[in-house]
């Protein structure tokens, strides 16, 4: 018999099944990235997104609650430029059902249309062959035959039938797939999504193989400084509460526990309130100067299978002492990096908040509203230095409302390095100061260079794994045995390149003195007018970045 | 009567030619090496040549120090000048970026009571390098016009402020390290073709007022600062400063030559007294033009409105 309507919970089953079935395809979807560096990791955002999503969902049979919980949960947990579109595709589906109860089979249809019309608006120049194509088609092809008595499993079966029609046809769409020998990756994690949600609906539900939730880069809390609070101290912000409350059975405990009521009765205590049931359990977030209160009017109800309590005038005053450089400052600079040295290096030029994107982790759009929120300007300027973060940096922008924030689309190191060597710290014009940033970013050539992890084929280009590859503006464009002569030959692709003055040079990890030495020799001998300025930057991946101007 | 003598500290960067012409004479400061040799400020490439000290600069700038003449080498100084009765006018480098002015009013006032006849002025030229020998050279002319010691010291109070600095400091790693750049932390060492545009502000520091991205576009945005600043240039002796950036001070003279006819222009060294603080990365010309602002904010509007005509 079809499945006609689908609740809340349902739906959160679906879609954990969907995050099981892409979990256990997500190295094969990394690798279909088209790349030929590690850093095709479009299985391993998507999983993220997906999973911070369902993390932050409230369990609830209304469909409309459920969604949007779980799209504001993507929104922000949003990796790489997949995250951002899968993330945004489940806010345009929310939006559509936001005053529905259940799906059916109009709600699904309008909520798929919905969802890949957002996802197309939240991409500045949409490009086909990609996820945006294997959605838009996906349910563009089967509108017409969606009725009233449709069946949800059916639907899907022809919405993914379509989907993978689709993504078969990418590599016609999009050269740079056919030239690698791939479909898109992002379609492909997409499907399995659904396919996933399917399987559930068929009673063959994937069962996901790890925790739900990873351990992201991002640091972890550390233990609190407690010596930050003393006998002197003021104690005005109170304590962050988190516990999850067992309602139990039995003539000690009020059997009447109403959510609702709970929440009045803990607003007299407290503040900052959130508090979600799940059957017979609890989990309460509160912050209070008098947990004692909350305790007693608790075990009324049942017993705490955890609690934790934190002083939060300790994470005030830590929050001061890291802020204290940055106060009062009109405008703060976030700049995303990789590796120590790079870190270390944005921050020396300026940057306020350092974030390590890592190597193969993209910074997520909630990550960096984290750092939004630490930093005390009023302003804020955020230089991604790769263009698989400018996405997750605008959904953040755009999620963000406390603040100003100004993303300066930087594709790369040098990029960044210039937009801050432009900056005027001193001047109190907070407009003249972006405009100096975004010049700085503007007309500067990257060049990188590394050592081919795999097997590749772009146009014209081929290379095997392990040879030299240069890049010019992040595409293949010199395979050689020797390093320098890969490097000098990208650089001598730059339109104009013999009239080229200056240029900076980002030094990786593992590269030696010896070689930076060899490479200024060759540069002086083809391009004699180039001054370069090197920098020991640790970057890893690329052994080289140049950015010249 | 008998004209007023002219006494500068050897930041004034004037070469020998110059002094002899416009007979000013240098009290000089100190310089140490790196081996720790103490010696006058040299006003002369002898012991180095310009290209060796500027990278042997580089190489340790925390090894060479300067320290300007103390109170008592300007009262021996000033007490030989005045000795027979002559006038003098005393000028020092900004006392925004050294004690020389405070040791040299006291000099004056220790010479002046133990000679009670003796007639000194000194002047905060709140400038440095060839823009003090700019004014040293102004102040030596008025004197050659028959303007007294008064007379000359009230002008140059009037109108130091209309001293400009057009042009650029690219390795501020020196400036910002020795404190000689308002804000100096707020900038980072060398900037990879990056021009900071720096012009003196009301005290006497130099401000950076504008960033801009390689040579090219500097040369295009100074030449229409100058053309907005500077008054009656075909009136005008122009000095450009260049401490390593030789090559580049050419091309600019050449600019300047072309677009604004000025009476006289010269390519001046920075010596040691003030190459040591600024590096290698200055290459600006001196003028004399309109007020600057106190907050610097009409000459920032002037680079400000030339860098959005370029986009």
């Amino acid at each position: 018999m079809a499945i006609r309507r689908i609740n809340g919970i349902e739906l959160e089953r679906m879609l954990r099944s969907g995050l099981a079935n892409l979990q256990q395809h997500e190295e094969e979807i990394n690798r279909l990235n088209v790349f030929p560096v590690p850093d095709g990791d479009t299985g391993t955002n998507m999983c993220m997104t997906l999973a911070h999503g369902l993390q932050n969902a409230v369990s609830t049979t209304q469909i409309n609650d459920f969604l949007k919980t779980l799209s504001a949960g993507m929104l922000l947990g949003a990796r790489g430029n997949s995250g951002v579109i899968l993330s945004q595709f489940f806010y345009g589906f929310s939006q559509e059902l936001s005053r529905s109860v259940l799906i059916g089979p109009g709600e699904l249809r309008s909520g798929l249309i919905r969802g890949y019309r957002m996802a197309y608006d939240a991409v500045l120049q949409p490009v086909e062959g990609t996820m945006l194509s294997v959605a838009r088609e996906g349910i563009e092809h089967i509108r017409a035959q969606i009725t009233r008595s449709s069946g949800i499993d059916v639907i899907l079966s022809m919405y993914i039938a379509e989907m993978r029609r689709t993504l078969a046809q990418t590599p016609e769409m999009l050269p740079v797939l056919k030239d690698a020998g791939v479909v898109d990756s992002g379609g492909a994690g997409f499907i399995l999504i659904f396919e996933g949600m399917l399987k559930y609906l068929h009673g063959e539900p994937v069962e996901s193989a790890e925790p739900a939730v990873r351990e992201t880069a991002a640091p972890s809390p550390s233990e609190p400084d407690l010596s930050l609070f003393d006998e002197n101290s003021t104690f005005a912000d109170g304590y962050c509460v988190d516990y999850l409350l067992q309602l139990m059975n039995g003539g000690s405990y009020d059997q009447h526990f109403r959510l609702q009521n709970y929440i009045d009765r803990l607003q007299k205590y407290g503040n900052s309130i959130v508090c979600v049931q799940n059957d017979k359990r609890v989990k309460v977030h509160v912050h209070t100067k008098t947990p004692a209160y909350i305790i007693q009017l608790s075990q009324k109800y049942g017993e705490f299978l955890t609690f934790k309590l934190e002083n939060m005038q300790i994470q005030h005053n830590e929050h001061d002492r890291e802020t204290q450089q940055v106060k009062n400052k009109p405008l703060s600079v976030v700049a995303v990096v990789n590796g120590n040295g790079m870190a270390s290096l944005f921050a020396s030029l300026g940057a306020d908040k350092v974030i390590d994107g890592g190597a193969t982790m993209n910074t997520s759009a909630q990550e960096f509203v984290a750092a939004f929120e630490q930093l005390p300007a009023d302003e804020i300027v955020v230089l991604p230095n790769s263009k698989n973060i400018i996405l997750a940096a605008e959904q953040a922008a755009g999620l963000f409302k406390a603040k100003h924030v100004t993303v300066i689309p930087t594709a790369s190191y040098a990029e960044g390095y210039f937009a801050l060597a432009m900056d005027m710290p001193d001047s109190s014009d907070v407009s003249r100061r972006i405009q100096q940033m975004l010049r700085g970013a503007k007309d500067v050539v990257t060049v990188s260079e590394t050592t081919a992890s795999r097997d590749w084929s772009y146009h014209e280009i081929r290379c095997r794994k392990g040879e030299e590859i240069a890049f010019l503006g992040g595409e293949l464009v010199c395979v050689n045995s020797d390093w320098k002569a890969a490097l000098i030959d990208a650089l001598l692709m730059i339109d104009g390149a013999e009239d080229k003055e200056t240029g900076v040079v980002f030094r990786g990890s593992g590269v030696s003195e010896e070689q930076e030495a060899a490479l200024a020799e060759a540069v002086a001998e083809k391009l004699p007018l180039l001054e370069l300025e090197f920098i020991d930057a640790g970057q890893e991946i690329y052994h080289w970045v140049l950015g010249v101007m | 009567m008998k004209k007023f003598a002219i006494l500068c500290d050897a930041t004034c960067d004037l070469n020998e030619q110059f002094r002899t012409q416009y007979d000013i004479h240098v009290v000089p400061g100190h310089i140490t090496l790196p081996d720790k040799t103490d010696l006058p400020s040299p006003m002369k490439w002898d012991r180095y040549s310009r290209e060796e000290f500027y990278a042997n600069l580089k190489k340790d700038p925390n090894g060479f120090k300067t320290a300007p003449p103390n109170t008592q080498e300007f009262a021996n100084a000033m007490e030989t000048l005045t000795a027979d009765g002559t006038e003098l006018l005393a000028m020092t480098i900004s006392s925004g970026i050294s004690g020389a002015f405070q040791f040299a009013s006291t000099a004056a006032k220790q010479v002046m009571q133990a000679h009670p006849e003796a007639r000194i002025r000194v002047v905060d030229s709140l400038r440095f390098g060839p823009g003090f020998g700019l004014m040293a050279v102004h102040a030596a002319r008025l004197r050659d016009q028959g303007l007294s010691l008064d007379e000359v010291t009230e002008y140059l109070e009037a109108n130091k402020n209309r001293f400009h600095q057009a042009g650029w400091l690219d390795d501020l790693s020196f400036v910002a390290k020795k404190g000689r750049l308002t804000n100096a932390k707020a900038f980072f060492g060398t900037l990879a073709g990056i021009k900071p545009i720096g012009e003196f502000d009301y005290n006497g520091l130099t401000t950076v007022i504008g960033k801009v991205k390689g040579a090219k576009a500097a040369y295009a945005v100074l030449m229409e600062y100058i053309a907005q600043t500077i008054e009656d240039p075909e009136d005008q002796t122009i000095f450009i400063a260049q401490t390593s950036r030789l090559a580049q001070a050419e091309v600019y003279k050449q600019m300047i030559e072309e677009r604004f006819h000025p009476k006289e222009i010269f390519i001046n060294d920075v010596f040691p007294a003030c190459g040591i603080n600024i590096g290698p990365g200055l290459m600006a010309a001196y003028y004399l033009g309109k007020p600057i602002s106190e907050d610097l904010s009409q000459e920032r509007a002037i680079i400000e409105k030339q860098l959005s005509k370029e986009e």
